[in-house]
């Protein structure tokens, strides 16, 4: 195992509250199903990043900056605001004025994490301010069909399945997060991941808690175990 | 009995030890009636170190510390956090 998984398991992961119910269900799934996903993952990005180090140039920062606002930016944000807006019928829609208010927060907050590979692109001189990138299509395109693919296709998923999307998903991101700051010292890449890392944190931790404090039926885990199942098989893991 | 404080220098508001707290009923941790409406933690009500639920959900490394020896305890540390629910194969 990866030094950075290992630190990341002793500091985050098993720490678990006396008590919590859902906890050995958790530490269960992690073991059976979540660390080989994580493992997995953790290796693509320290490859992916040894790779742009060893290039002659600092591209790979500019393609990984524009992929990185198209993931999170501004077009990302709309698609996923919009499937979960359009959750509820048209004529329905001024009943449910708090569903548009927090999703419109919601784009919002989501347009705030684009900013962050805008600041590298333009302190790199790539670009001289955000809008020119509304002419760059590389900066637009994304494979998934939304932020990591489940909210598009399940408007209103279960709870539960959002919680283990959390924990799994957002491990992820603290483990590239890691990875980064294991390997590049470019102090603009290190302060673009170093600026996201509570945030990606207090996400996974969210999962946690969650599953800790509610999974504690065979009727309340199944949906973490089917969600779980399923971003694994979109990770290409068999367990 | 030591007790815990909050390091506003470190803590970044995200609300996981209130979550956590309040829903064990405890209420020890609290918006406080100040401009900024910083987090605290009342000792008289907190019972640590027979309750870590904000300790084990907390995402800010160092944020919540020993009142009076100033130790940081998140992560967790091994003789604070109960290490009996981790996985023997691992």
């Amino acid at each position: 195992m990866h030094s950075i998984l290992e630190q990341f398991l002793e500091k985050w992961v098993w720490p678990t509250a006396p008590g919590a119910r859902g906890a050995p269900f958790r530490l269960r799934l992690t073991e059976e199903k979540c660390l080989k996903g994580w493992e997995i993952a953790l290796q693509s990005s320290l490859t992916e990043i040894e790779k742009g180090l060893a290039s002659d140039n600092d591209d790979w920062q500019r393609r990984v900056a524009l992929g990185g606002y198209a993931g999170e930016g501004v077009q990302m944000s709309i698609k996923q605001m919009s499937a979960q807006l359009l959750s509820v019928d048209l004529n329905e829609q001024e009943r449910y004025i708090d569903l548009q208010r927090m999703r419109a927060r919601q784009v919002w907050d989501e347009c705030k994490h684009s900013k962050l590979h805008v600041e590298v692109l333009m302190a790199k001189g790539w670009i001289k301010n955000e809008r020119e990138l509304t002419q760059n299509p590389v900066a637009h395109t994304q494979p998934l069909p939304a932020y990591f693919g489940l909210s598009m296709m399940f408007p209103h998923i279960h709870p539960l399945a959002r919680a283990a999307q959390h924990y799994f998903v957002e491990a992820i991101a603290c483990l590239g997060i890691a990875a980064y700051l294991h390997l590049v010292d470019d102090p603009m890449v290190r302060h673009e991941h170093l600026s996201q890392r509570d945030e990606e944190l207090m996400h996974f931790m969210e999962g946690k808690y969650k599953i800790d404090t509610y999974c504690t039926t065979p009727e309340n885990q199944k949906p973490v175990e089917d969600t779980l199942d399923f971003l694994l098989h979109r990770l290409r893991v068999s367990l | 009995m030591p007790t815990l404080k909050i390091d506003h220098e470190r803590c970044t508001e995200c609300r996981m030890c209130y979550l956590a707290c309040r829903e064990l009923n405890l209420n020890a941790v609290y918006v406080a009636l100040e401009p900024l409406h910083r987090l605290e933690i009342d000792p008289h009500k907190c019972t640590y170190p027979v309750c870590t639920v904000c300790l084990a959900y907390c995402p800010a490394e160092g944020s919540i510390v020993e009142a009076e020896s100033g130790r940081w305890l998140v992560p967790p540390p091994p003789d604070v956090h109960r290490w009996w629910l981790k996985p023997v194969s691992v």
